[in-house]
C-alpha cells in the first residue's frame, strides 16, 4: 500500500524530480505520472507536495518553467532542468548511492 | 511534441527582463493547480470513474488546498521581494556599465574630470593627514585627551606658580583626578659617562602613569623611591640609555654619576615618548647637544612644589571645566577654613586640556589653518570645474535624456544615472588623489617646517583615507547635484521640440555654469592675493637686511655650576679663559660673549627712564637684555649707529646689578628701544631704571645699535645690551671655512677650559635664519602652489565654458557673420563674454580677499594684509589669463564658415 510520503526527505523528493526532468521537460501531473510509474506506485506523493518541490527547485534555480501546451491540446506549464540543476542531480545521486550503501551494509551484515 | 505559447505578454515581459508581479506568480499557481487536478480526474475518469467520484478522489490525492495556496502566497510574496533588489542592483549595474562606457568613449573628458579632483582632493588629505597630526590629535599618549595642567593665575589673570599647598589639597580632595604627578627640571646639570651634559628632571613616581606609558626594560620609580628609601635611584630617558649605555639590559643597576658628587642607581629606562607635554622639546638633528632631561629622579610632589609643572589625569567622563571648577571650589574653602594661611590666593584654578597643538609654534599652526581652509576652497573650484564640464554634457546629451524618459525611465533613475557617474568619477579622482596626496606630503616633509621635524613618520593613516573617501563621495553628490537637477528639471516634449533649433542653451543651465565660473574665479583670486601676500613677505623677508651676518656664524649656551662647585667669584675668569681659548682655535676668527641675534634671552619687567629729554619719563613694560662683551657687536655684524661701545673693566663688577653705590650700568640700546623712549633722537647719555620695588637698577645709554630684523624673533623688540654677568654664558663665534665638526671642537675646547662647565645648543647662523624663515616658507610654497593649481582650474574651467557657449551658438555666430560682422567683431563678442564672467569673479573675489587675508596678518611682514600693489598684480594676472582662455575659443568663433553654420543641425 501506498505510504504517506510527508517523512519522504526532501532530498530524495528533489532528487527523484530532478531525475525525471533530466529525461526531458515536463509539466507537474507528467511528473507525477512518471514518478509513479518509475516507483510502481511504491511511493505515493501527495501531488501538492511535488509542486512545492518544483517551486522550491525553481527558486533554486536547478529547474525552469514555462507555459505550454500539453499533448492533449491543454494548456500546462512545462519545467525543465538547468545547468545548475544537472550539476546538483549528480551531486544528490552521489550523496543518496552513499547513503543507501551505508544503511544496506548496517541491515544485511548487522 | 510540445509547443510552447507565442502568447504576447510572458514573451515581453521575458524579452525585457521585467519581473511577474506577486499577483501573476498567485495567478500562475492557482492554474497550476487546477489543470493539474482537472488531468487527473481525466485519468481517473478514462480508468472509468464516475465523473464526481473522479473530481473528489483527484482532490484528495492532490493534498489539501488552503496549505497549498499559503505556500504559493508565501512563495509570490518572497519572489517579489527578492526581484525588487536585484531589479534595483540590476538597474544599478547597468548604470555604471553605461557610465564606465561613456567615461571610455569621452576619455578627454573623462580624464580632467579625474585629473581635477584629483588634485583637489589630494591636497586635502594631504593638509587633512597634519592638520590630523598636528592640531586635532590630542597629546600623543594613550589617554592624551584626559591629561590636563593644573594652572593658577594671580588676580591679574598672569599666570602664578601652583603652590605645593594647592597641590597637596587638590590630591587629597578632588575626585576629578585619577592621578596628580608632577615634573620639574632645574639648571642643574649632571654629566654622564660620555661627558655629554645631561639635565635631571624631577618627577614623582605616578608621572609615568599619568602618561600612560611604561619603562622599557626595569622597573617604574615608587613611592619608596619618592621618599628615598631605596637610595639615590632614577630612570634614564631611551636616548641616554642608547647612547651611553648601549642599550644594553644590564645598564639597569648601573650608577649614573652626577655633578655635585651624586650619582644614581638606574632602575629603569623610559620609553622614547616619555617627556614633558608643556616643554616637549624633542632633540632635534640640527641642534647638536640639546639639553633635554635624561635622567628621571624621582621626587614628592610636595618637594617639586613651585618650581614644576603639575599634571592631572581625569576620571573618565570628567571634563577639563568640571575639573577647574572642583579645583576652585577646593582651594576657595581652604581659603576660608585656614584663612589666608596655606595657600597662595591664586585667583583662579584652571585645568587645562593639552593638545598636540601646544606643541606647535602659533605662526605654524596659524599657516597649517590657513593652507587647511585654502585645500578647501581649492576643492571647491575643483568641484566648479567638475559641475561644470558635467553640465555641459547634460545639456549635450538632453535628447538621449529625452529619449529615455520618453521610454519610461521616471526622472528618479535618470538623477540617480547622473550622480552614479559623478561618484564614479569623484571615487577615481579619490585613488589618484591619494597618490597626489602621498607626493605631496614628501614635498610638506622636504620642506620640514619645525614643527614636523618631530613627525617625519607622517604618513597617510586609516582616519585620513576615511577622510578623503569622505571627501570623494561628498564632492561627487555636490558636483553631481546640478547635472542630477539639470536631468531631472527638463521635460521631453521641450527637449524634442527644441531639438531642431537648438539655441545657446536653457537660462537654467547657462545661469548656473556662469554663477560657477564666476564663483571659481573669485576663490582663485582669494587664495592669489593669499599667496602673493607671502610671497610678497617672503622676498621682502629676503631683501630686508636682517641686520647681522647670519653666515659663519655659530653660537652656544654655555650653562655654569652653581656657586657650590663654581664659586661666583671664579666666573668672570671663566668666562674670558672661554673667550680666549674659543678665539685661539684654527678657523675661529672672533668671538664674543652673547646670544645669536634675535635669540631669547633675558627679559626683564617694567622700567621707566628718568627724565626723558623732553622733561618726560616714559615707561617701558619689559625689556630684553643681551649680555655681550664689546666685541659682541663685531663678530655678529651688527652695526653701532651711534656712541660708544660700554666700558669692558666693567665687566669685572659682576655683582653691580644688586649693588645700589655701584655707578650706572653702560649699556648700548637698539633703535625700536631709543624711538620709543626718545622720538627726537636724544638718547645717548640718557638714563633709565627699573620701576621694581626695593633697590633700583640704573642704567646710562652709552651707545645705540641697529635691530634684528627676523620674523618670529624677539630682534625688534625693545632690547638693552649691557655688560655680561657671569650667570651663564652664551657665546657667539665667527669663523672661515668649514662648518664640519666646528661644534664638537668648540665643545671640546670648552669643556677642556673648564670641565665644570656645561656647553649646550649649538646652532648656526645659517641654521637659525633657516628656521626662522621656515613657517613662511612653508607656508608660501604650498598656498602659491595651491593658488596656481587653481588658477589653471579655474581657467580651464572658463575656456570650457566659453568654448562649449561657441559650440552652442555656431548658427548665431553664423547668422552674424553672414549679416556682414567681422572677425574682430566675433571675437569681442566672445571674449566680452568672458571678460564679463571674470570681472564678476574679480570683483567678489577681491572683496572676499579683503576680508581672508585678515588672517594672514601674524605671516605677513613688510606688507599690509590689504597691500594694493599685490591686490592689483592679482586683479591682472586673473582678468589676463581670463582674457586668454575666452580669446583661444573666440578666434575659433571667427573662423565660423556661415554657410556651414547654418546647414548644421
Amino acid at each position: 500500500m501506498a505510504r504517506d510520503t510527508s517523512d519522504l526527505l526532501h532530498g530524495t523528493l528533489d532528487l527523484l524530480v530532478l531525475k525525471a526532468l533530466s529525461w526531458q521537460p515536463m509539466h507537474g501531473f507528467g511528473l507525477t505520472k512518471w514518478i509513479e510509474e518509475r516507483t510502481r506506485n511504491e511511493l505515493e506523493i501527495v501531488d501538492s507536495a511535488l509542486y512545492k518541490a518544483l517551486h522550491r527547485l525553481e527558486d533554486n534555480g536547478a529547474i525552469s518553467s514555462e507555459w505550454g501546451i500539453s499533448d492533449n491540446n491543454r494548456r500546462a506549464k512545462y519545467y525543465s532542468i538547468t545547468t545548475r540543476g544537472k550539476q546538483l542531480l549528480r551531486a544528490e545521486v552521489a550523496t543518496w548511492k552513499r547513503y543507501v550503501a551505508a544503511v544496506s551494509g548496517v541491515i544485511e551484515n548487522a | 511534441m510540445r509547443q510552447f505559447s507565442s502568447k504576447l505578454p510572458a514573451g515581453i515581459r521575458h524579452l525585457f527582463r521585467l519581473p511577474p508581479s506577486r499577483e501573476r506568480l498567485l495567478h500562475d499557481m492557482d492554474e497550476e493547480m487546477r489543470i493539474h487536478v482537472a488531468m487527473r480526474a481525466a485519468e481517473l475518469r478514462a480508468g472509468g470513474m464516475s465523473e464526481a467520484d473522479a473530481l473528489v478522489e483527484a482532490q484528495r490525492r492532490f493534498g489539501c488546498a488552503d496549505d497549498f495556496y499559503d505556500h504559493a502566497k508565501r512563495r509570490a510574496s518572497q519572489r517579489a521581494r527578492k526581484h525588487r533588489v536585484l531589479e534595483w542592483l540590476d538597474e544599478w549595474q547597468q548604470d555604471l556599465r553605461f557610465a564606465t562606457r561613456q567615461f571610455r568613449k569621452n576619455a578627454a573628458f573623462t580624464t580632467l574630470a579625474v585629473l581635477t579632483l584629483a588634485l583637489g582632493i589630494g591636497a586635502n588629505t594631504a593638509i587633512f593627514t597634519v592638520v590630523h597630526r598636528l592640531l586635532l590629535d590630542p597629546l600623543p599618549y594613550r589617554d592624551g585627551n584626559r591629561i590636563v595642567l593644573l594652572t593658577v593665575q594671580d588676580a591679574d589673570g598672569g599666570p602664578s606658580p601652583v603652590s605645593s599647598g594647592a597641590v597637596s589639597v587638590w590630591r587629597m580632595r578632588a575626585h576629578s583626578f585619577e592621578m596628580i604627578a608632577g615634573v620639574s627640571v632645574d639648571g642643574i646639570a649632571v654629566q654622564d659617562r660620555a661627558e655629554q651634559d645631561t639635565i635631571p628632571a624631577y618627577i614623582t613616581s605616578n608621572y609615568l602613569s599619568v602618561l600612560g606609558i611604561r619603562p622599557v626594560i626595569g622597573r617604574n620609580l615608587t613611592i619608596a623611591d619618592e621618599r628615598g628609601e631605596n637610595g639615590n635611584v632614577a630612570m634614564i630617558t631611551y636616548g641616554l640609555w642608547q647612547r651611553v649605555y648601549g642599550g644594553r639590559p644590564s645598564a639597569i643597576g648601573e650608577r649614573a654619576n652626577a655633578a655635585e658628587g651624586k650619582s644614581y642607581t638606574i632602575v629603569g629606562v623610559t620609553p622614547p615618548e616619555m617627556g614633558i607635554p608643556m616643554t616637549f622639546d624633542q632633540p632635534r638633528p640640527d641642534k647638536l647637544h640639546e639639553a633635554t632631561p635624561s635622567i628621571w629622579v624621582p621626587a614628592s610632589l610636595d618637594s617639586i612644589g613651585a618650581g614644576g609643572e603639575v599634571f592631572g589625569l581625569l576620571r573618565p567622563g570628567v571634563s577639563a571645566a568640571q575639573a577647574s571648577a572642583e579645583m576652585q571650589s577646593i582651594v576657595d574653602s581652604v581659603r576660608v577654613s585656614v584663612a589666608g594661611g596655606l595657600v597662595a590666593r591664586p585667583a583662579s584654578c584652571c585645568a587645562r586640556a593639552l593638545r598636540a597643538q601646544d606643541l606647535v609654534e602659533p605662526r605654524e599652526a596659524r599657516a597649517i589653518e590657513v593652507l587647511f581652509v585654502a585645500v578647501g576652497v581649492l576643492l571647491l573650484i575643483a568641484c566648479a570645474n567638475v559641475a561644470n564640464l558635467l553640465m555641459s554634457r547634460a545639456w549635450a546629451r538632453r535628447r538621449e535624456f529625452a529619449v529615455r524618459m520618453a521610454l519610461g525611465a521616471g526622472r528618479g533613475r535618470l538623477a540617480r544615472l547622473v550622480l552614479t557617474e559623478s561618484l564614479l568619477l569623484a571615487l577615481a579622482g579619490g585613488l589618484l588623489g591619494i597618490a597626489i596626496a602621498w607626493e605631496t606630503l614628501r614635498v610638506i616633509i622636504a620642506l620640514r617646517p619645525p614643527a614636523l621635524a618631530n613627525l617625519a613618520d607622517i604618513h597617510l593613516e586609516s582616519t585620513v583615507l576615511l577622510w578623503s573617501t569622505g571627501v570623494s563621495i561628498a564632492t561627487g553628490i555636490l558636483f553631481g547635484a546640478g547635472p542630477a537637477l539639470l536631468a531631472g528639471a527638463r521635460s521631453i516634449g521641450d527637449v524634442l521640440r527644441n531639438e531642431t533649433r537648438a539655441s545657446s542653451g536653457d537660462n537654467f543651465s547657462r545661469r548656473m555654469r556662469s554663477g560657477l565660473i564666476v564663483a571659481e574665479i573669485a576663490l582663485s583670486l582669494v587664495l592669489l592675493v593669499g599667496a602673493g601676500l607671502l610671497v610678497r613677505s617672503f622676498v621682502t623677508l629676503l631683501d630686508t637686511p636682517l641686520g647681522f651676518d647670519p653666515h659663519n656664524l655659530i653660537a652656544a649656551d654655555i650653562l655654569l655650576p652653581p656657586p657650590r662647585i663654581m664659586p661666583r667669584e671664579e666666573k668672570p675668569a671663566v668666562e674670558r679663559a672661554i673667550l680666549e681659548r674659543v678665539r685661539a682655535i684654527p678657523g675661529i676668527t672672533d668671538a664674543a660673549i652673547g646670544t645669536m641675534p634675535g635669540a631669547p634671552y633675558h627679559e626683564f619687567g617694567s622700567f621707566e627712564t628718568d627724565v626723558a629729554s623732553d622733561g618726560q619719563s616714559r615707561s617701558v613694560p619689559t625689556l630684553g637684555v643681551v649680555f655681550m662683551t664689546p666685541s659682541y657687536f663685531r663678530v655678529t655684524q651688527m652695526s653701532l649707529r651711534q656712541g660708544r661701545l660700554p666700558d669692558s673693566t666693567r665687566w669685572q663688577q659682576p655683582l653691580s646689578m644688586t649693588d645700589p653705590a655701584a655707578p650706572p650700568i653702560e649699556v648700548v640700546i637698539n633703535q625700536t628701544l631709543a624711538h620709543r623712549l626718545w622720538p627726537n633722537g636724544r638718547a645717548l647719555g640718557a638714563t633709565f631704571g627699573s620701576t621694581g620695588r626695593g633697590r633700583r637698577r640704573s642704567f646710562t645709554i652709552v651707545g645705540v645699535v641697529n635691530d634684528v630684523r627676523m620674523p618670529g624673533t624677539s630682534g625688534d623688540q625693545p632690547t638693552v645690551y649691557q655688560m655680561p654677568l657671569a650667570i651663564e654664558v652664551p657665546l657667539v663665534a665667527r669663523f672661515h671655512g668649514s662648518s664640519r665638526g666646528l661644534a664638537e671642537t668648540l665643545r671640546k675646547t670648552i669643556l677642556a677650559t673648564d670641565s665644570r662647565t656645561i656647553p649646550r645648543a649649538f646652532t648656526f647662523g645659517d641654521d637659525y635664519v633657516n628656521d626662522a624663515l621656515a613657517p613662511t616658507r612653508f607656508a608660501m610654497a604650498l598656498l602659491a602652489t595651491f593658488a596656481l593649481v587653481a588658477l589653471v582650474l579655474s581657467a580651464v574651467g572658463l575656456y570650457g565654458s566659453i568654448s562649449y557657449s561657441v559650440g552652442q551658438r555656431t548658427r548665431e555666430i553664423g547668422v552674424r557673420v553672414a549679416l556682414g560682422a567681422d572677425a574682430r567683431a566675433i571675437t569681442g563678442l566672445v571674449v566680452g563674454d568672458g571678460l564679463r564672467l571674470a570681472a564678476a569673479g574679480a570683483l567678489i573675489g577681491g572683496i572676499g580677499a579683503t576680508v581672508a587675508t585678515r588672517t594672514l596678518t601674524t605671516m605677513l611682514y613688510g606688507v599690509t594684509a590689504s597691500d594694493p600693489l599685490t591686490f592689483a598684480a592679482i586683479v591682472v594676472l586673473v582678468v589676463g589669463i581670463a582674457l586668454l582662455a575666452a580669446y583661444v575659443p573666440a578666434r575659433r568663433a571667427s573662423r565660423i564658415d556661415p554657410t556651414e553654420a547654418l546647414r548644421a543641425d
